[in-house]
């Protein structure tokens, strides 16, 4: 037998790398705040409450219909501070660029990534960059870390969700996935699908503010809605019911993931969050998002039950009901 | 309107009215088999035994290529991956498929170039940009696949390409369900066939078969509605005792089905015997190159022979493969056997049934 060895499989973002994580390197640095596992850390220092989040990108091909590698990374790390109930303030930026790769490339990645940071009114306030020698890495790879401030008496995590909870999405899924896909040599799809790619921290500074009670926010990045869906499952200790018909795809996403056997649930999103929300409050959240200029398409989906703890159900369009498992196997390589 | 052939297919209305039609008709208790795996995803993801009535069992047949390739040849593919210069083509699914030492993705992992396409044309375009390496295709498919394997050899031969191969392991539908048939123990009282080896094959090539056994059959499309309405034929025909052949997919199958594709495929290969992962060789159940187009046979220019290999100790994919166990009957199934670490290939591939059963239920 081999021995064995690091396959694609750890990085989908779906079981093989939710098994990597706690039994490889949760053990390993063991710690109250990673043991959370939510999408950033949320620090308590001096009183002051800080969520810290780091993510890497190493998306291929890195320019893509609708944005690039640089907005991606901004994105990806301001949504992951928004997730835990923060204002995002500073990032730091990592460049790990392959020799051979266009300066105009870079610089236009450069360029869209000042860009989001502005939009999303956030400072690139340090970094690093390496070049490393050509077929050592793909292009580019870019690592952000973000820090952001947690207003007081707010407490958002994986781990709170409750039975009778309404769940909202906020707007269409696997946009960001397919979009990639079909941009990608060899699958050229007519489609005029476009990434998701956004900020989403004004959306969740509009639902913080108005005092409405908020559980949950989570980004279903890689691994997709399902495999979110489970781990706040997990985390929660809680059953979740999903109603089909009132999941939002757009019809040439749902087109393509028909053509190629993929299940839009477990394609991935980069400008979408999911808000699980006390039934009192949801129908107001559910307007706040819709006023956000990236929420119009939001939903609600379904709900948390006190049955089938850590399991998540799909009521079908048929009326038949099925489990939702965590993704299982890479769908689709490097997707961010 | 125009009509986008999902939607309409998968309406709540319309599929809870044949689901009461289906109630009403059932009296017997039923053994249908699905012979594709792309029924047997469908029937996983809108959840359709949960509303079939409780005599009513769905077994899933040897229609997941994937499933059904011999041991042996995944030994080949994996010996491919480890000769130098050879790039390794493949559909996602054989990459995890264990063979007897290895995997296609350990393999990858180790450093052998082993490449995930789409279809056959994505291996030619590999060959075209990398004429200094030899470039194999994992050929693994039913008569669906095997025209465009087929168009692909054709396109080799117009480029001069000539370091592009491939290795066959195509299957043929109807040889299988007639060895199911004659399996002992096999009891099946109705066949969902497959839609889109029919579209291919017409009804036509069903109905020796059918007239052998006179087994209800009934040709499906892959939506909800095409799966709940060929259940109640299925059901009416048993409960009738009138079997027959019925076409309830006639919007894309015939009863001659797509000519120029047979035409293309009977061009480059000619029918073979083939070996079935859990039922062992078929008599003409496969297809080979023909004499004249087998410079593209991978297997002659590498003098590839693989000795027949034991199936894993333990694994019941072939008979989960002839409906003679259920997933769950398998001892190995959600213990040692698992979409991450699978030991039979039903527990690897998106349409294998231990992987569907182990994923939505």
């Amino acid at each position: 037998m081999t021995e064995e060895k690091i396959l694609l499989d750890h990085g989908s973002g779906g079981k093989a790398s939710h098994s990597m994580f706690s039994d490889l390197i949760l053990p390993l640095f063991e710690n109250p705040e990673l043991s959370k596992q939510d999408d950033g850390a949320i620090l308590n220092i001096e009183g002051t409450k800080l969520a810290f989040s780091t993510d890497s990108y190493v998306v291929d091909p890195i320019f893509f219909p609708g944005g690039n590698i640089g907005d991606l990374a901004v994105n990806g790390t301001i949504n992951d501070i928004s997730m835990c109930g923060a204002i995002p303030k500073f990032i730091s930026v990592g460049l790990i660029i392959e020799e051979g790769l266009p300066v105009k490339d870079l610089k236009i990645i450069l360029q869209t990534m000042a860009i989001a940071a502005k939009k999303a009114g956030v400072k690139i306030v340090t970094g690093d960059t390496k070049v490393v020698p050509k077929g050592k890495a793909d292009k580019i790879f870019i690592n952000t870390s973000g820090i952001g401030v947690i207003p007081p008496n707010i407490n958002v995590s994986g781990s709170n969700a409750e039975p009778g909870d309404k769940i909202i999405i906020s707007g269409t899924i696997a946009d960001h996935g397919i979009a990639i896909l079909s941009s990608r040599e060899g699958l050229k799809f007519d489609s005029k699908i476009k990434t998701d790619s956004a900020p989403l921290n004004t959306m969740v500074q509009s639902i913080i503010q108005s005092g409405c009670d908020i559980h949950v926010l989570r980004d279903p990045t890689r691994g997709g809605l399902g495999t979110t869906l489970n781990e706040i499952a997990l985390q929660s200790c809680v059953g979740i019911k999903i109603d089909e018909p009132s999941l939002p795809v757009r019809g040439a996403v749902q087109g393509t993931c028909e053509l190629l056997g993929f299940d839009p649930l477990y394609i991935a999103n980069e400008g979408k969050l999911i808000a699980f929300v006390p039934q009192k409050d949801a129908q107001k959240v559910l307007e706040i998002i819709q006023g956000d200029e990236f929420g119009r398409d939001a939903v609600i989906i379904g709900e948390v039950t006190e049955e089938t703890s850590g399991k998540v159900f799909l009521q079908t369009k048929i009326g038949g009901v099925r489990i939702i498992d965590m993704l299982t196997g890479e769908q689709l390589p490097r997707i961010c | 309107m125009a009509l986008k052939y999902i939607e309409e297919y998968r309406n709540g209305t319309l599929a809870r009215a044949l689901v009461k039609k289906i109630h009403f008709a059932s009296k017997k208790k039923l053994r249908l088999m699905e012979v594709c795996g792309t029924h047997t995803m469908s029937i996983f993801r809108h959840g359709i035994r949960s509303v079939l009535p409780a005599g009513i069992t769905l077994l899933s047949g040897p229609g997941c290529p994937v499933c059904v390739t011999a041991q042996k040849d995944i030994d080949a593919f994996v010996e491919f991956a480890r000769l130098d210069n050879v790039i390794v083509t493949t559909f996602g699914d054989l990459i995890k498929v264990p063979g007897s030492s290895s995997t296609l993705g350990k393999e990858k992992a180790e450093g052998a170039d082993v490449r995930i396409v789409y279809s056959v044309f994505d291996a030619i375009n590999i060959a075209r940009e990398n004429k200094n390496k030899e470039v194999v295709f994992c050929a693994v498919g039913f008569e669906t696949t095997i025209p465009t394997i087929a168009a692909g050899i054709l396109m080799g031969i117009k480029e001069k390409l000539d370091n592009f191969s491939i290795y066959s392991a195509n299957k043929l539908t109807p040889p299988a369900l007639a060895a199911l048939m004659e399996t002992d123990g096999v009891k099946i009282d109705g066949f969902i066939l497959p839609g889109h080896v029919s579209v291919i094959t017409g009804t036509n090539a069903y109905r020796e078969t059918f007239e052998k056994y006179n087994i209800p059959s009934v040709i499906a499309g892959f939506e909800p509605i095409d799966i709940l309405h060929a259940v109640l034929l299925l059901i009416q025909q048993n409960e009738k005792e009138k079997p027959d052949l019925e076409n309830a997919y006639p919007r894309a199958v015939s009863d001659a089905g797509n000519i120029k594709a047979k035409k293309i495929m009977n061009k480059v290969f000619k029918v073979c015997n083939a070996s079935w992962r859990g039922i062992g060789e078929i008599p003409l159940s496969g297809m080979n190159l023909k004499k004249e187009y087998q410079k593209f046979d991978a297997a002659i220019k590498f003098g590839m022979d693989m000795p027949d290999a034991p199936e894993p100790k333990g694994c019941a994919c072939g008979k989960i493969l002839l409906g003679l166990k259920t997933p769950y009957e398998c001892a190995l199934y959600k213990k040692k056997c698992t979409p991450m670490t699978p030991v039979g290939p039903c527990m690897v591939s998106s349409e294998g049934s231990c992987a569907a059963f182990y994923r939505y239920s």
